[in-house]
């Protein structure tokens, strides 16, 4: 349903994605992978378009959302029309506020609704999140502001969820239980798209894989597929 | 009924300073103080919806009050009285006490589209580059005022106070401490629920952080153009009621040192509280005015113990030495201002019995 066509995008005049083609079907897992400066967090921001000075600038191609293409959409549109959301690198929580307000303040698009339900939602997944609600969010570990992440991500009611490196800082075991989560989130019906440099980790959860390499799609395919590969297991797996 | 205690309290406070007034009690340099702290309250309430509830920095907030006071005053002028500029008055001077509120509704309109313009090309920066652009936009506004001979240019532009005066003559009251008043509650009532209000979420997202604000479906653009307009009006508020109690709109009434002022009051009394502003507010004026007397006091002291040479005067050119010194201070010891972000409530949850800031 999501459908990207020979992508390209840009910071200024340096172009960071020369043409990439990918697509995501309803109740996937997606995962892009790469090393570091390989485009897969431009591609989310492209996808996305965040205000002005985060976001790179689309020169070409397409992005189609159940084939009506979503270029010069803005951001908060499509969050709110096509219930796709991005929980960006690097948390971006609200710091001064309490986890409890922080997904509060995260249905701000859907006025007036009764939220209570997704909240305890988020609260099952992460229970950790529960005991921790009325705590400054600024106070929180690195694992538990990701999970707080990913929870207010939910309560916009999304049913396309994108993730930009939702591993960074993270110890291994949090790492886990962080995509187990997401697996259980996708049984439930959401559908992920994930950007990792874990890319072991990712494929393991994914359905579909692409591996970038400066800007270009380099290699594809169901995510086992991927993981055996001998070229992709020497680059990016770790022999 | 308990609950609306405080609101009750405040209405009474301001009707037995009505009637002080009123009944001549209060001396005139006492009611100007007063006209100036409920005037003040508006300016610092209206810039602490930018700089404390936003998080942006608008360094040039008095640009907004000028062209409040300027298309108030010209308002006035034109509606209420026999003027060389405008003519013969609109409305018989009678009307002024029912018909006043145009003049503060058009000056608050004008002084909103006024930051609509300076918001629309900005706002596609932040931070620093956003306080400079502030700061070139109160520099055009006084430019452009002082170049338009017909409104006085640099001389200033005066007569509006005869439209108070006027209601004077019709009723005899305190018209202009009434204004103010009123002025002052309007402001309080339209942050309070606007911050409550679904918007005011969308803002107090937008301060914590943009990105992640419009990754919930938070127009971002729309919310801080929306805020931005809504404080720049309220400024314009300021202004007209300035420029009434004055009688004497000058561009140099409203340069960067009016902005300075503003800021003042809102790091002194903590970014996004409404009664930290207006404790800050009350205390800067007073500050202020208080320094007119203790500046000769010092003058006479320090000249009594020959500490200065017999030809230098300390005089009130020393205000501006006291008050940025007082920001330096307060930077340095309590950087949060009096209340830091939480309302009085907070820091003493006994009076949420009293209070509803609703």
């Amino acid at each position: 349903m999501l459908r990207v066509s020979n992508l390209k995008a840009a910071y200024g005049k340096i172009e960071a994605l020369h043409g990439i083609s990918f697509h995501v079907e309803k109740g996937e897992i997606v995962t892009l992978i790469g090393a570091n400066g390989a485009g897969k967090s431009t591609a989310l921001k492209a996808l996305m378009r965040l205000p002005p000075p985060e976001s790179p600038t689309v020169t070409g191609g397409d992005i189609t959302f159940n084939d009506v293409s979503i270029l010069g959409m803005p951001a908060h549109r499509i969050v709110h029309d096509l219930k796709m959301t991005l929980v960006p690198e690097g948390r971006h929580i609200f710091g001064n506020l309490t986890v409890m307000e922080n997904l509060q303040l995260a249905s701000w698009s859907r006025k007036g609704e009764d939220t209570d339900k997704e909240i305890q939602h988020v609260f099952d997944l992460f229970p950790r999140l529960a005991e921790r609600a009325k705590q400054r969010s600024d106070t929180l570990s690195g694992g538990e502001q990701q999970m707080l992440a990913v929870g207010r991500a939910l309560m916009t009611k999304c049913t396309v969820l994108l993730l930009d490196e939702p591993s960074m800082g993270l110890a291994p075991l949090i790492m886990y239980d962080m995509f187990r989560t997401l697996k259980r989130l996708n049984t439930e019906g959401l559908t992920i798209v994930v950007v990792e440099q874990n890319a072991h980790l990712a494929l393991k959860v994914a359905d579909r894989g692409y591996v970038l390499d400066t800007g270009k799609i380099v290699a594809e395919g169901p995510a086992e597929e991927l993981l055996h590969k001998p070229e992709i297991k020497a680059a990016y797996l770790g022999g | 009924m308990q609950r609306y205690a405080i609101n009750i309290l405040l209405c009474a406070a301001a009707l037995i300073l009505v009637g002080l007034a009123h009944a001549g009690k209060l001396d005139g340099y006492v009611l100007h103080v007063i006209t100036l702290i409920g005037i003040n309250c508006i300016f610092a309430l209206s810039l602490n919806l930018v700089n404390g509830y936003m998080g942006e920095f608008s360094c040039g907030h008095a640009g907004f009050m000028c062209v409040g006071a300027l298309t108030g005053a010209l308002l006035s002028v034109a509606l209420f009285t026999d003027s060389t500029l405008f003519g013969t008055a609109i409305f018989a001077s009678h009307w002024a006490p029912f018909l006043f509120p145009l003049v503060l509704i058009g000056a608050m309109i004008t002084a909103a589209l006024a930051g609509l313009i300076v918001a629309l090309p900005s706002f596609k920066t932040r931070d620093d580059y956003l306080a400079i652009i502030t700061i070139a936009a109160n520099l055009i506004i006084i430019s452009i005022f002082n170049n338009i001979d017909a409104i006085g240019g640099p001389r200033g532009f005066l007569g509006q106070q005869q439209t108070i005066n006027a209601m004077s003559n019709f009723i005899k009251l305190p018209w202009m401490l009434i204004w103010t008043l009123i002025g002052v509650f309007i402001c309080v009532i339209v942050i309070r629920r606007l911050m409550t209000s679904t918007y005011g979420k969308g803002v107090s997202a937008v301060c914590q952080n943009e990105v992640a604000a419009e990754m919930m479906g938070v127009n971002t653009n729309r919310v801080k153009i929306m805020a931005f307009m809504v404080s720049s009006g309220l400024a314009g508020l300021a202004g007209v009621l300035y420029a009434h109690h004055i009688d004497y709109v000058n561009p140099k009434s409203f340069d960067l040192l009016k902005s300075t002022e503003g800021l003042v009051m809102v790091y002194l009394g903590g970014m996004g509280s409404i009664t930290g502003v207006l404790m800050a507010a009350v205390a800067f004026t007073l500050l202020v005015e208080s320094l007119r007397f203790i500046i000769p006091m010092l003058n006479n002291g320090l000249h009594s113990i020959g500490l200065l040479p017999e030809s230098y005067h300390l005089d009130q050119k020393w205000a501006w030495v006291f008050i940025p010194l007082m920001l330096i201070l307060l930077m340095r010891f309590r950087p949060e201002g009096f209340l830091g972000n939480r309302e009085l409530t907070h820091v003493f949850p006994r009076l949420k019995r009293w209070i509803t800031l609703k």
